[in-house]
């Protein structure tokens, strides 16, 4: 099956910044999708079932835990692979995620490199 | 980075196709679109011979629009798309960049505030900096005040430079190195004419590590390309230099702050261990302080104890033939041989007074007398030492009493001392002074007597009774022979009942049977001087008779 990265931030460099940091990726065949709130993104996981979403904590509308909580824990979609971003300074909250059921939590700025090697390692790409 | 292809804009999704779609409804034009490699992209091929328009991105086809002559428009639009297209992503690669960079200070930042140790703060930049910046060889410099020396902390890669030819050249490391600027060296021909570095080297790079306007030293690095380094590069080594310089200088100031208190509390400990020598850190503890320094004026204790006093006999006719230098040796000699001696029987000097020595024993009584008696056959080792060197002997006398005794820190505000107040250093003090009297080298009190529990051990002798001056008790003195020498000792004990029989016979004013008694004693043993003391009284008292009021007690004559 195809495969679909979405990334949700409402900051527009920081969807950019993603997607040029999995660009090669994107050559490689895999799909990239993009929301700019909660609502938005809670809809496209619905509709399109991607296999991995970065997911902005700190958002209008609806928040990333929110989105992140209705994914897993009402919907139980247990195929998203969620990775939660969130600026430092609210490194508390790595539990809040985790028990929203997040399967990974980074900060903001990201390490491009882990951020890529990541990506690889869900999607099964090497 | 790769260039955008037409099957990048071309996707299911995308913008591009959408609106290719519109057109090709609204214009009713076939439309197919090619890449290079005559995959389709879009739409379908007609068997109709089509017209072939190119699509260029830079120079270089891309792939082509096929189809009639309406078509025409769409290759060099696509062109444009593709080259947008390829502007936004040269844009969002160099922001990236951007944000690694910004990545990487951040985490060098955190990395620095881990460690307080210099040169581990050097290593972690220069391999901060060999990261970001690709380079052949890096060396961190840092100038140490101390030795005047240019240090090498950190180097990584190959060697930078060529030791000895650096040495021979020293002046051109510590203009880069101390310079306090920051640049992009490509003319390296000095540096190579002179054979520091080698000549596969083509680009150098260094920067300053400053703190406000002292420079510490340089980060340099060097390449084997020509204009390997860029203007980003050197903003970026910069930044780094100046994070880990404030680091360094820290992390200096730490070493040098630790270094210094350590000195400061070994100083303190030193004063600490001599003000015990000079105040007995017991008496401190009698006061219930744990140090000199815990004490003040008006701290006082009371408290039972035995006060012993030992004395040089003659010293002064003694002293007359020495020099003031032999005398305080002399003395000095005595003191060394009987400080040990009281400590080791729980008891603490309280003052040397010239040719005396006050000692104070807090615990039991029977360490005094233990401690008198190992002191007396001390002054025997010590005359037999004098004899051989035809030396004449030392004659000290030891007296010692119990009682209650208030010690205390006196004096006023700039001076004070540790003082003892009370009638039992007085008494001490006369009863040492009575061993001249008495002619027997070692006297106790019946107060000390009566609080030793185990008086069958010793050989005693009393004495007889005084009158305190000035109170209405009488006190008994008695005589301790067992600090003679062994066969000393045999020679006294065989006569010791006989002695106090004596006495008793003294004291009921039986002179007669006294002096029989006295007689024997002295025939047994003529060096018995007491025995010798107290006969002569009794022959006197027996042809003269007692004077008025005699009761035996002898009145405490003032020491």
């Amino acid at each position: 099956m195809e495969q679909k990265i979405l990334i949700v931030d409402d900051e527009a460099h920081i969807r950019m910044l993603i997607e040029q940091t999995l660009e090669e990726l994107e050559d490689e065949g895999v799909e990239f999708l993009s929301a700019e709130n909660g609502e938005i993104a809670l809809d496209i996981i619905q509709k399109e079932k991607p296999q991995l979403v970065f997911l902005d904590v700190m958002m209008p509308k609806m928040n990333g835990m929110e989105v992140c909580r209705r994914v897993k824990k009402e919907l139980g979609m247990d195929k998203v692979f969620i990775v939660l971003l969130t600026a430092k300074g609210q490194e508390t909250d790595r539990q809040k995620g985790l028990d929203v059921g997040a399967d990974v939590y980074m900060t903001k700025p990201f390490d491009p490199e882990v951020l890529l090697g990541k990506a690889r390692e869900v999607l099964g790409i090497e | 980075m790769a260039q955008p292809t037409l099957k990048s804009i071309l996707g299911k999704r995308s913008e591009t196709t959408a609106w290719l779609q519109s057109w090709s409804e609204m214009t009713k034009s076939a439309i197919a679109i090619e890449d290079n490699q005559k995959n389709v992209l879009f739409g379908t091929l007609s068997s109709n011979e089509t017209q072939a328009y190119p699509v260029i991105l830079d120079g270089e086809i891309a792939g082509y629009v096929k189809g009639d002559s309406n078509t025409s428009i769409i290759a060099p639009l696509l062109s444009l798309v593709l080259q947008k297209e390829a502007e936004r992503k040269k844009l969002g690669t160099e922001v990236l960049n951007l944000y690694q960079e910004l990545n990487v200070i951040y985490n060098f930042s955190e990395k620095l505030t881990e460690t307080i140790d210099p040169d581990v703060i050097a290593q972690l930049t220069l391999e901060q900096a060999m990261h970001s910046i690709p380079s052949h060889s890096g060396v961190i410099v840092l100038w140490d005040e101390v030795s005047r020396q240019l240090l090498v902390p950190a180097t990584s890669g190959d060697t930078l430079f060529n030791e000895e030819r650096l040495r021979a050249n020293s002046g051109i490391l510590l203009k880069i190195g101390l310079s306090g600027q920051s640049e992009i060296l490509s003319d390296l021909s000095v540096l190579k004419d002179k054979g520091i570095i080698e000549s596969d080297v083509h680009s150098l790079i260094y920067a300053a590590m400053k703190v406000k306007q002292r420079i510490l030293g340089a980060i340099i690095m060097a390449g084997k390309e020509t204009e390997q380094y860029t203007a980003a590069h050197l903003k970026l080594l910069v930044t780094l230099a100046l994070q880990s310089s404030t680091a360094i200088e820290s992390a200096f100031l730490y070493e040098k702050n630790i270094r210094e208190v350590r000195e400061r509390e070994e100083a303190i400990l030193r004063i600490h261990e001599v003000t015990k020598k000079f105040v007995p850190n017991e008496f401190i503890r009698l006061l219930g302080k744990d140090s000199l320094t815990d004490v003040k004026l008006g701290d006082q204790a009371e408290r039972i104890v035995t006060v012993l006093f030992t004395d040089i006999r003659d010293f002064t006719s003694l002293s007359e033939n020495m020099t003031p230098d032999e005398n305080f040796r002399f003395v000095s000699s005595f003191n060394e041989r009987l400080g040990p001696i009281i400590r080791s029987h729980q008891g603490f000097i309280n003052q040397y007074l010239g040719d005396s020595i006050m000692a104070i024993f807090p615990r039991h009584p029977e360490d005094a007398l233990n401690a008198a008696i190992a002191m007396q056959k001390a002054v025997h080792e010590l005359n037999l030492e004098r004899k051989s060197k035809g030396l004449p002997p030392i004659k000290a006398g030891i007296g010692m009493h119990t009682g209650p005794l208030i010690m205390g820190i006196t004096g006023d505000e700039h001076r004070m001392d540790a003082a003892t107040i009370s009638d039992t250093v007085n008494t001490a003090a006369r009863i040492e002074s009575l061993t001249k009297y008495y002619k027997s080298p070692l006297l106790l009190s019946s107060e000390t007597l009566n609080h030793i529990p185990n008086q069958n051990e010793y050989h005693l002798r009393n004495l007889g009774k005084v009158q305190l001056k000035g109170k209405n008790n009488l006190l008994s003195i008695i005589d301790c022979i067992d600090g003679y020498p062994d066969a000393e000792i045999q020679r006294k004990a065989k006569t010791l009942s006989q002695f106090n029989l004596s006495m008793n016979n003294y004291f009921d004013q039986d002179f007669e049977n006294a002096i029989k008694g006295f007689q024997a004693i002295v025939a047994n043993d003529p060096e018995d001087r007491t025995a010798c003391f107290f006969m002569d009284n009794a022959l006197k008292f027996l042809k003269h008779g007692v004077p008025e009021n005699w009761s035996g007690a002898q009145e405490m004559l003032s020491k």
